[in-house]
């Protein structure tokens, strides 16, 4: 028997439809903006935080908060594709000309990274690194293999270097640091992100890296990931390495960079970027991390700027139409 | 009113609705497909227009076979960046090609109909994964197992070929990327090869098998020349597909912008070399420039390997 199907009428279909199509715009409130952000793994975890608190007192704003280095930051900023960069290094004077507006947020560093189950540990932790070994290592090439870092030339296994693929602000750190050079004269295996990298050091013994703070540091145990040991510098240039130049815990890290005694590079300010003066919501946002975001700094693992350059910040965020 | 000025706006026979809703439909369907030129229009004239300040200050020789990247110091040479990606697509298709041809065979001739109805969900599921999960399993389980494994086995098994030997294996490698690669556009070879070879008629076995050919027989002397052409067209696609696979590739591949003098090199595609640099592009003079050439240079080159092929595919067809 063929069974009769009754068929829905047109006009049903139609209320249905158009329904669906309304409860899309029913969902955000009237006048909500959105506020793009891109950039630097290094500011993006105080970031995330500041995007929620904020989020929380201002409702009928949105921000959306991506990774994917600083130099993505920088990108997106001035092609107008995000409000909001994040750069973790200096501007150059290149992309200051072409409208970047950059205001310091925060500060932190990046560290060198070593394999906790490098064979010769325990070597390197008294004789550590410097900035010309690296640059043996990372620039030049001359020094490849762990015999030639420690000065015993019958070690013969070799470094495996890590460096970072993506424009990162913690690369052209790191590369200004050992010798005043860029990211792009850096040697190595290039593996993208910051997480990225420290897994690549994690899984090989003889492997160097180098790292943000927050992410070479575990958030919730405060010392370093498992696998991973901070790459020891000698910092105070006495041929070995005192007490106070490892860090096997965040806080002692935090403070050699508050004081000075780690070196700038790599420690570094923090920046956010805007295409020319913030104004509207992106600036009030702006704003607010200028002051009460400055709450969020310490406690997320960070270091907050002098008061000084916080005043200056708000003075050239404030001086402007 | 039928008058006659109103007749073929007011169509009211059964005829003219007819002609009117096959030009409606006819229209709808050009202007779709002339949609697809404008984009690749576009795209071209895009990426031509922004290369252009690259060639008053490079050469398209120089630019071709020059050999250093360092866009700072205004140096562009892409010859590492096309050799790295040559050798990375050859060795994923050279992986891939083996592994699709004898699966599809299998599935089309050998297998029984519950096997079949069994793989093919699974193909599409491997088709469908994001290429990001395919690179971080190539990082989790490709890269360790080429660094410990593979990279010092070919050494020592093969002392004299310059190809074999690593002198630093990190693992992040030409072979791991081939590997990555090989198995990102398996599925789709397969699933296409598979109903190519299934559009075979069916009455060109049996005729073969009459005349007493094995079933081994059949398939190659009867099966495969058939569906060459078609099988030729797949691979084309998928060269296509790995020459832009970009976000596996670059998780795996070491980026390193030197000549591979080795499978167990790092090397740099192009596809990694825009990604990567992408960020780099507003703050260097002329690297944006530099990057768009890079792109509009693979462009080309996948759109003159299809036309090639669709000229040799005629060909072979006459």
């Amino acid at each position: 028997m063929i069974r009769k199907i009754n068929p829905i009428p047109r006009w049903v279909l139609s209320v249905l439809l158009t329904s669906l199509l309304l409860t899309g715009c029913g969902s955000s409130s009237p006048k909500q903006e959105t506020i793009a952000v891109s950039g630097a793994f290094a500011l993006y975890p105080l970031m995330t935080q500041w995007a929620d608190a904020y989020q929380k007192n201002n409702p009928g704003v949105r921000i959306d908060v991506t990774a994917g280095g600083a130099g993505k930051g920088v990108s997106d900023t001035l092609a107008g594709a995000v409000d909001i960069g994040m750069v973790s290094r200096e501007l150059s004077p290149e992309e200051l000309n072409q409208g970047a507006f950059p205001i310091a947020v925060a500060r932190d560093a990046v560290f060198g990274t070593l394999n906790a189950a490098n064979p010769y540990l325990d070597q390197i932790l008294q004789k550590g690194f410097n900035p010309q070994i690296l640059a043996g290592i990372y620039i030049t090439g001359e020094i490849t293999t762990w015999g030639e870092v420690l000065g015993m030339p019958e070690i013969t296994d070799q470094i495996r270097v890590f460096t970072r693929s993506d424009s990162a602000g913690a690369a052209e750190m790191w590369a200004l640091y050992i010798a005043g050079k860029k990211q792009s004269d850096l040697l190595g295996i290039g593996v993208n992100s910051d997480p990225g990298i420290l897994e690549a050091v994690i899984r090989d013994s003889l492997a160097i890296g180098y790292n943000n703070l927050n992410y070479v540091f575990d958030a919730e145990t405060q010392k370093p990931v498992s696998g991973v040991v901070i790459m020891p510098l000698d910092l105070n240039g006495n041929g070995f390495i005192d007490p106070d130049e490892i860090f096997t815990d965040k806080s002692a890290a935090r403070q050699a960079v508050a004081d000075g005694r780690y070196p700038s590079p790599p420690a570094r300010d923090l920046y956010i970027i805007t295409k020319g003066n913030p104004s509207g919501s992106v600036r009030d946002f702006i704003h607010w991390i200028l002051n009460e975001g400055q709450a969020y700094v310490e406690p997320n693992g960070y270091i907050p700027l002098n008061p000084d350059r916080i005043q200056e910040m708000r003075a050239r965020l404030d001086d402007q139409p | 009113m039928n008058t006659a000025a109103g007749w073929a706006k007011r169509p009211e026979s059964r005829t003219g609705v007819r002609k009117q809703r096959n030009r409606i439909a006819r229209r709808l369907f050009s202007i779709s497909a002339g949609f697809i030129f404008l984009v690749l229009f576009a795209i071209v004239t895009m990426l031509v227009q922004r290369s252009l300040p690259l060639w008053q200050k490079v050469s398209l020789p120089d630019f071709l076979t020059g050999r250093v990247w360092k866009p700072d110091q205004g140096l562009f040479g892409l010859l590492p960046f096309i050799l790295g990606t040559f050798w990375t697509t050859g060795l994923g298709i050279a992986f891939a090609l083996p592994l699709s041809l004898f699966s599809a065979i299998y599935l089309a001739e050998y297998a029984r109909p519950l096997t079949r109805t069994v793989i093919k969900p699974v193909l599409d599921i491997l088709a469908g994964i994001p290429s990001v999960i395919y690179g971080m399993w190539g990082v989790l389980v490709v890269v360790p197992v080429v660094q410990t494994t593979v990279a010092p086995l070919f050494s020592r098994a093969f002392p004299g070929i310059g190809l074999f030997q690593s002198s630093n294996p990190t693992g992040f490698s030409i072979l791991s990327a081939g590997i990555v690669l090989a198995i990102m556009i398996a599925p789709i070879l397969i699933a296409i090869m598979y109903e190519i070879l299934l559009a075979v008629p069916v009455g060109l076995r049996e005729a073969s098998m009459a005349v007493g050919a094995s079933r081994w027989q059949t398939i190659r002397y009867v099966v495969l020349p058939k569906a060459t052409s078609g099988l030729i067209a797949t691979l084309i696609l998928g060269t296509s597909r790995a020459l832009g696979e970009t976000m596996a590739v670059l998780m795996v591949v070491g980026n390193v912008a030197a000549l591979p003098r080795s499978l167990f090199d790092p090397a740099y595609p192009i596809p990694a070399l825009i990604a990567n640099n992408y960020g780099e592009m507003m703050s260097i003079p002329l690297y944006d420039s530099a990057l768009m050439a890079a792109a509009l240079f693979l462009l080309l080159i996948v759109l003159s390997f299809n036309i090639l092929s669709s000229l040799a595919l005629r060909r072979m067809l006459q």
